[in-house]
């Protein structure tokens, strides 16, 4: 039961929703789907005075590409299931379906939203490591103007972004995964459970910039391994090997929780890591276009 | 048609699918007022002071009862088993805790309000200073001479200690061919009932009555264990049970909680409700099966064993009125199982920590004895090389070896486990198996085949206890109309014995099935009874309605006998109407006997007979044995159902995720009346089963934090977790209940725990794997997996070629690799 | 703060008044009554409060009411209007015995709703995953798998009613409890 006395606001425009933060800022928290926010305020962890809904403002739920620059743009409250369903994510970024696909569960995906997974950014969020091997950004906006972050350099630890109080996400940006191929994994205790640990592959054929492997759920962000070497080498004994050790070396201090000591978290990123790298790499090897 | 046997649907399905139930929550009064509870934040403190003035000056709070409260206008809790009885330590427990909290949960406030909001947001208004005391978590450092104290009052930390004694253990060891030992630990659990524990208490001052709704399995008692409390006499008290979102053992009083709703209703002169959030029923509910299990085994070459001692050291939380400590006696009491092994001995250390107490949980300490006997069979088998059902054979009970008397006194009082083995090993062609594994494993896949057996007992009596006996009754009252009414005290958490009741008075009285109609867990409605618990519902309930109908049947044909112009005895009924055997065309519709009875009161057919059709029966267990001087034994199950299952999984090498691919059960709780709700319930247990073993665990930090508060934490089964089940029923009667049935509320749990380990170890045969440890979580299956030896010594881990990590890099195979 | 929406539940135009902190679930139980919505954990992982949003499943306990404002909600109540009318998948859970308690069962129906409109003709793996939003402590889902393929034959037009494994009652009587 959320006890603590909140102003509610469902603003009907981004400027609406900017003008609001801007007044309260630090009291205030954006509502997105609500999947993790509600039951935080209900557990008492969070007790925002002033709660913003996105959930009124059309414009922040649309899916688009941008040709031109050979981008996907995905609203910063597309539910998860919106993703999942999106013909323009299945073609420039399947991986990204992919990782949506095992987030939760219907209900989950049917409310939650990519903004709010990516501003809650827990370390064992799905979207997380597939937006890092993807190179996405995030736009985030304020009165103040529009920042795109990289997001790689959003993440910053577990539950801490580059967002400022008064910004909210308005949209995803995905370099289209064009001819790259890319595949996730994940190790959970029960399905709709959190990752214990993932792992999103992208692997770029020859001359088109790094192959990638993201893992989460090993540290406060991802943590991306750079896979080229490996994937050139065919991904054969030692160039693996060689791969798993940098994967390795990347997880110095995993975390340690009831679902997974260090060690265990460490060969687990090993093993996803290797298990998506393989397979983006098998998609790569046969020409599936997912 | 007779309806006992057949797979009748349960007959609240249609309101509950259509969501028109009445839940405790659903319960709204006018002028209603909610209550909140302030619990500790820590394990062990002396509370300082309490002070509310914050919280009563918030507006919108109408009461907050504290510890002062409690211990002037209230009495302790009684206790539901009855400690001293048997020889165990029992505390005074209040229902709000005054000087000394013991652990995180334990009620140390509780305040009224206008509403939920308010009530809960007040909780933080409450100052209480609290002096932190030194924290028992670890039973094993519990028992060491100087521990710390859960009850400084007690000198030491054990509730109870047994040394149950058959034989000449230290002679059989001696003589056996081989001796080996191990140490195995099933995890801190809790039940999960969806729907939690809740409660609305209205006062009628004038009327001096006390109305009280609770998601409870036990009406009458609770009314008792209320009075008791509320120092009140206890027709005054009517207790409701609303439809309850499942129990599972869980809901059994007496809690902290329904004393304090209740006097907070008569304080406060308004409706008081209460609903417990998730995160206090982690907390306080009660947890269940934290067993250590020390062994030493002796046995020949052929698989027999001879001599067993088993060391058995329960952590049970902080001792209190609930019965759930009960759990770890029930272990001991039940070792060895479904076997015959003369010489055994079985010693009990029953610890208490700073943790939430047990309470009662679907197993009720069954599960645990199962999961160690398995593991001890299993042992032998890979000891002697023989296979793990030769074990099994070797030392079951055999079936003419009943009634059969285990070293703690009890007295089994039928079975043929050789016979379910049969039919399970029959039903999932063991011997195939083999070829499956092999093929699997070319494909590089790992799966294993695990063998669980269960000794279930049921029907629990416990001397000196109210709420724990082997009786039970039902009222059968037939309309004037002709429908038929059952009321007992058994109730129904959503097992379906309602069904089950019905089926039985409609073949007792010959009577519609769809003429029946049930009505349980009311005070004032129902005779007097127990409840739910101990798989007792339809061994009891069912039997008691079965000779109240009787009762009627008798009456009834003696009235169709004369409008027959037959004899009573030659008289058959079925679907509404009474027949002479053999004759069915000379028959009579059962409305107009009924009819006769009660318009025809003085007339040629009714007048022989008593008038009114309702009759009240007890009906009362036989093989208990609660008189050691005088019967020489003390047995308080008189029924023993039994079962045998198989589980196949598929173990990922890498990762340690198991992956549960067929369950089968062959179950034996004796004659079955509802074959349909029978695998329900089943079906549950098995599942419940799995997710313990599997999936769920309950976790104290060292300082008695609890770390599992959400259902985020404590991860209980999806639909994705579990397979379809294979079911299949033997049925060896009980001698002591009319039809035969022995209970199959609890049955499918116990076996399912030693089953996984088998199954586990079953996939690594080229390891020498000792799963010893509940949860089997990956990373614990990982780590086992890992460290296990080569049986070939060439070094530790599952063999290469079964890793995957031999395999084609980039070949089509990689799809496959999930 | 208090605050009054417009929304349409089961069909009907209501306009409520709420608290803004007060989450849907206890709306729907609450102010409107429809007590069929079940809460089991109040964080978003049972699923007994599930209902229907807009056409898609969400856990009522995860939205906040104030945000429902212009919403179309379809509550378990919102599947039939007498007992002899119950849904197909209701009828298919009575047959199949797809409950026990009936805790879950509101929002099970729900769910399945929710797959077998998309997906008329799912697998077993497909149903498991469709509900796996929603725990059950009773039935280990064996028979909730097995109402919802009855339900979905039934709904595609290959069955007029529940076939069912088993030897039906009609729907009534029901256990009376007082209360
Ligand atoms: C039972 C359950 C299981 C789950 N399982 C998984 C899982 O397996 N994998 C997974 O990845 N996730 C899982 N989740 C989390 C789910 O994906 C959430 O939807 C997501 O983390 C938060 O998204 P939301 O839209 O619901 O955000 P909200 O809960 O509304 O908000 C979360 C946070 O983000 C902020 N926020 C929201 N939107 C914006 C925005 N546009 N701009 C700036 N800030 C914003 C909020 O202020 C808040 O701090 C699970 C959740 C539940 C309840
Ligand atoms: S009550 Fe909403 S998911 Fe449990
Ligand atoms: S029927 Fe009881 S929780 Fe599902």
């Amino acid at each position: 039961m959320i006890t603590a006395e909140l102003q509610f606001h469902r603003p009907g425009s981004v400027a609406e929703a900017l003008e609001l933060l801007a007044r309260h800022g630090d009291d205030a928290k954006i509502l997105g789907g609500g999947m993790s926010l509600v039951p935080t305020m209900t557990l008492g962890l969070a007790r925002p005075e002033i709660v913003i809904s996105l959930n009124h403002i059309t414009e922040l739920r649309v899916i688009a590409e941008d040709a031109a620059a050979g981008t996907l743009r995905i609203g910063g409250t597309a539910r998860h299931n919106d993703v999942i369903a999106s013909p323009l994510v299945a073609r420039h970024a399947p991986l990204l379906a992919d990782a949506a696909r095992h987030i939760g569960d219907m209900q989950v995906r049917n409310r939650g939203t990519i903004g709010g997974s990516v501003a809650h950014a827990d370390p064992a969020a799905d979207y997380l490591p597939a937006l890092v091997a993807l190179d996405a950004s995030v736009v985030v906006r304020s009165t103040r103007g529009e920042r795109v972050i990289p997001a790689a350099e959003f993440f910053i630890d577990v539950m801490a972004t580059a967002l400022a109080p008064d910004e909210l996400i308005a949209e995803i940006r995905v370099p289209s995964q064009g001819t790259a191929r890319g595949a996730y994994r994940r190790l959970t205790r029960v399905e709709g459970s959190f990752a214990i640990v993932n792992a999103a592959a992208l692997v770029r054929p020859a001359g088109s910039g790094a192959s990638v492997v993201a893992i989460g759920g090993v540290a406060g962000a991802p943590v991306a391994v750079d896979a080229s070497t490996a994937v050139s080498a065919g991904l054969t004994g030692s160039a693996l090997a060689a791969f798993e050790d940098a994967v390795r070396a990347a997880c110095p201090e995993p975390f340690e929780d009831l679902n997974g000591d260090a060690v265990y978290r460490r060969e687990m990123a090993v093993i996803h890591a290797r298990r998506a790298l393989l397979a983006a790499a098998g998609r790569a090897a046969a020409g599936v276009t997912v | 048609m007779k309806q006992v046997g057949r797979r009748v649907t349960g007959l609240t399905n249609t309101q509950l699918a259509a969501g028109k139930g009445t839940f405790v929550n659903d319960v709204v009064l006018p002028d209603m007022a909610f209550l909140a509870f302030l619990r500790s934040p820590y394990a062990h403190a002396r509370i300082r002071s309490v002070d509310i003035s914050a919280a009563m000056a918030r507006p919108g709070v109408i009461k907050v009862l504290t510890g002062e409260d409690a211990y002037r206008d209230l009495r302790p809790i009684p206790e539901a088993w009855n400690t001293r009885e048997i020889g165990a330590k029992g505390v005074l427990w209040y229902p709000i805790v005054k000087d000394r909290v013991r652990y995180v949960g334990e009620v140390v406030a509780a305040v009224v309000a206008e509403d939920r909001w308010t009530a809960a947001a007040a909780l933080d208004d409450i100052e209480v200073d609290y002096e932190e005391l030194p924290v028992v978590t670890d039973p094993i450092k519990a028992m060491e001479p100087g521990a710390d104290l859960v009850e400084p009052a007690w000198g030491d930390n054990l509730l109870i200690t047994r040394d149950w004694i058959a034989g000449d253990v230290d002679a059989a060891l001696a003589g056996a061919d081989r001796v080996v030992t191990g140490t195995v630990r099933s995890n801190r659990i809790t039940g999960v009932s969806i729907e939690g524990r809740g409660c609305v208490a209205q006062w009628d001052a004038f009327a001096r009555k006390l109305t009280f709704w609770e998601s409870t399995q036990n009406p009458h008692p609770l009314r008792s264990f209320l009075a008791e409390t509320l120092n009140m006499s206890e027709n005054s008290i009517h207790v409701i049970q609303p439809h309850v979102g499942g129990g599972f053992g869980l809901k059994q009083p007496p809690f902290q909680e329904e004393p304090v709703v209740a006097h907070a209703a008569m304080v406060t002169g308004r409706p008081v409700k209460w609903i417990e959030e998730r995160a206090e029923n982690f907390m306080a509910t009660g947890h269940s099966r934290d067993t250590r299990f020390e062994y030493t085994v002796g046995f020949n070459a052929d698989g027999r064993v001879h001599g067993l001692r088993i060391k058995v050291i329960a952590d049970v939380g902080a001792p209190t009125a609930l019965l759930g400590w009960g759990q770890s006696f029930v272990t001991g009491y039940s070792l060895p199982g479904g076997y015959d092994i003369p010489d055994t001995n079985v010693q009990l250390y029953v610890v208490v920590t700073n943790k939430c107490p047990w309470n009662a949980y679907r197993g009720f300490g069954k599960d645990a004895q199962s999961f160690v006997m398995d593991r001890i069979m299993d042992h032998v088998a890979r000891e002697t090389g023989l296979d793990r059902t030769a074990i099994r054979y070797a030392n079951f009970i055999r079936p003419d070896d009943f009634p059969h008397s285990q070293p703690s006194g009890a007295i089994l009082d039928s079975g043929n486990y050789q016979g379910a083995l049969d039919k399970l090993l029959k039903k999932i062609d063991y011997a195939g198996f083999r070829a499956l594994q092999a093929q699997a494993a070319a494909e590089g896949r790992r799966i294993g085949l695990g063998l669980g057996q269960e000794l279930t007992p049921e029907g629990c009596a416990m001397p000196g206890a109210l709420m724990i006996s082997a009786y039970d009754g039902a009222t059968v009252r037939v309309a004037p109309s002709g429908e038929v009414t059952i009321l007992t005290g058994v109730t129904s958490p959503g097992c379906g014995n309602e069904t089950a009741f019905a089926q039985i008075a409609a073949d007792v009285l010959g009577c519609k099935l769809e003429t029946i109609r049930v009505i349980q867990g009311d005070t004032e409605l129902c005779p007097y009874g127990l409840g739910n618990y101990s798989s007792r519902g339809t061994m009891y309930g069912g039997s008691a309605t079965q000779l109240a109908a009787q009762d009627l049947r008798n009456k009834l044909a003696e009235v169709a006998a004369s409008m027959l112009e037959a004899a009573p005895a030659d008289l058959e009924a079925a679907d509404g109407t009474f027949f002479v055997q053999g004759s069915p065309d000379r028959s009579v519709a059962f409305n107009a006997v009924v009819n006769q009875v009660y318009r025809h009161t003085f007339g040629k057919h009714a007048e022989g007979v008593e008038p009114g059709l309702e009759s009240t029966r007890y009906f009362r267990m036989g093989n208990i044995y609660h008189q050691p001087e005088t019967q020489g034994r003390f047995s308080n199950y008189p029924a023993w159902p039994f079962g045998s299952s198989a589980v196949v999984v598929e173990v990922d090498p890498q990762t340690g995720m198991v992956k549960v691919l067929e369950y089968t059960l062959v179950e034996d709780a004796g004659t079955v009346i509802n074959p349909l709700l029978v695998d329900a319930n089943l079906h549950g247990a098995i599942t419940q089963g799995i997710g313990s073993a599997m999936y769920e665990n309950i976790s104290y930090d060292e300082n008695g934090q609890l770390q599992t508060a959400t259902l985020m934490d404590y991860t209980i089964p999806t639909a994705i977790e579990m397979p379809m089940f294979s079911i299949e029923h033997q049925e060896t009667p009980s001698p002591f209940t009319p039809l035969g049935m022995k209970g199959a509320g609890e049955s499918g749990l116990g076996s399912t725990l030693g089953a996984l380990c088998g199954a586990i170890e079953d996939a690594f045969p080229e390891l020498d794997l000792r799963i010893t440890d509940l949860p089997l979580t990956p990373n614990r299956v990982w780590q086992s997996l890992r460290t296990a030896p080569r049986k070939d010594g060439s070094g530790f881990g599952p063999s290469p070629s079964a890793t995957g990590a031999a395999r084609p890099a980039v070949a089509g195979a990689v799809e496959a690799i999930r | 703060m208090q605050t009054t929406i417009k929304l349409t539940v089961n069909g009907r135009a209501r306009t409520v008044e709420v608290d803004s902190r007060m989450i849907l679930a206890d709306m729907l139980r609450d102010q409107l009554r429809l007590t069929g919505t079940h809460i089991g954990c109040g964080t978003g992982n049972c699923g007994a409060c599930t209902v229907m949003l807009d056409g898609r499943t969400v856990k009522s306990c995860c939205v906040l009411a104030a945000d429902a404002d212009g919403a179309d909600v379809l509550t378990v109540e919102g599947l039939y209007t007498s007992p002899d009318d119950l849904h197909p998948i209701q009828q298919a859970f009575i047959a199949n015995q797809g409950l026990q308690c009936g805790y879950c069962t509101p929002g099970m129906i729900l769910s399945a709703k929710q797959l077998l409109d998309a997906n008329p003709d799912p697998t077993e793996d497909e149903i498991r995953h469709g509900i796996s939003g929603n725990l059950c402590r009773c039935t280990g889902y064996h028979f909730i798998v097995e109402s919802i393929q009855d339900a979905a034959r039934v709904l595609r037009g290959e069955a007029s009613a529940p076939s069912a494994s088993i030897t039906g009652l009609p729907a009534s009587p029901a256990t009376d409890v007082a209360g």
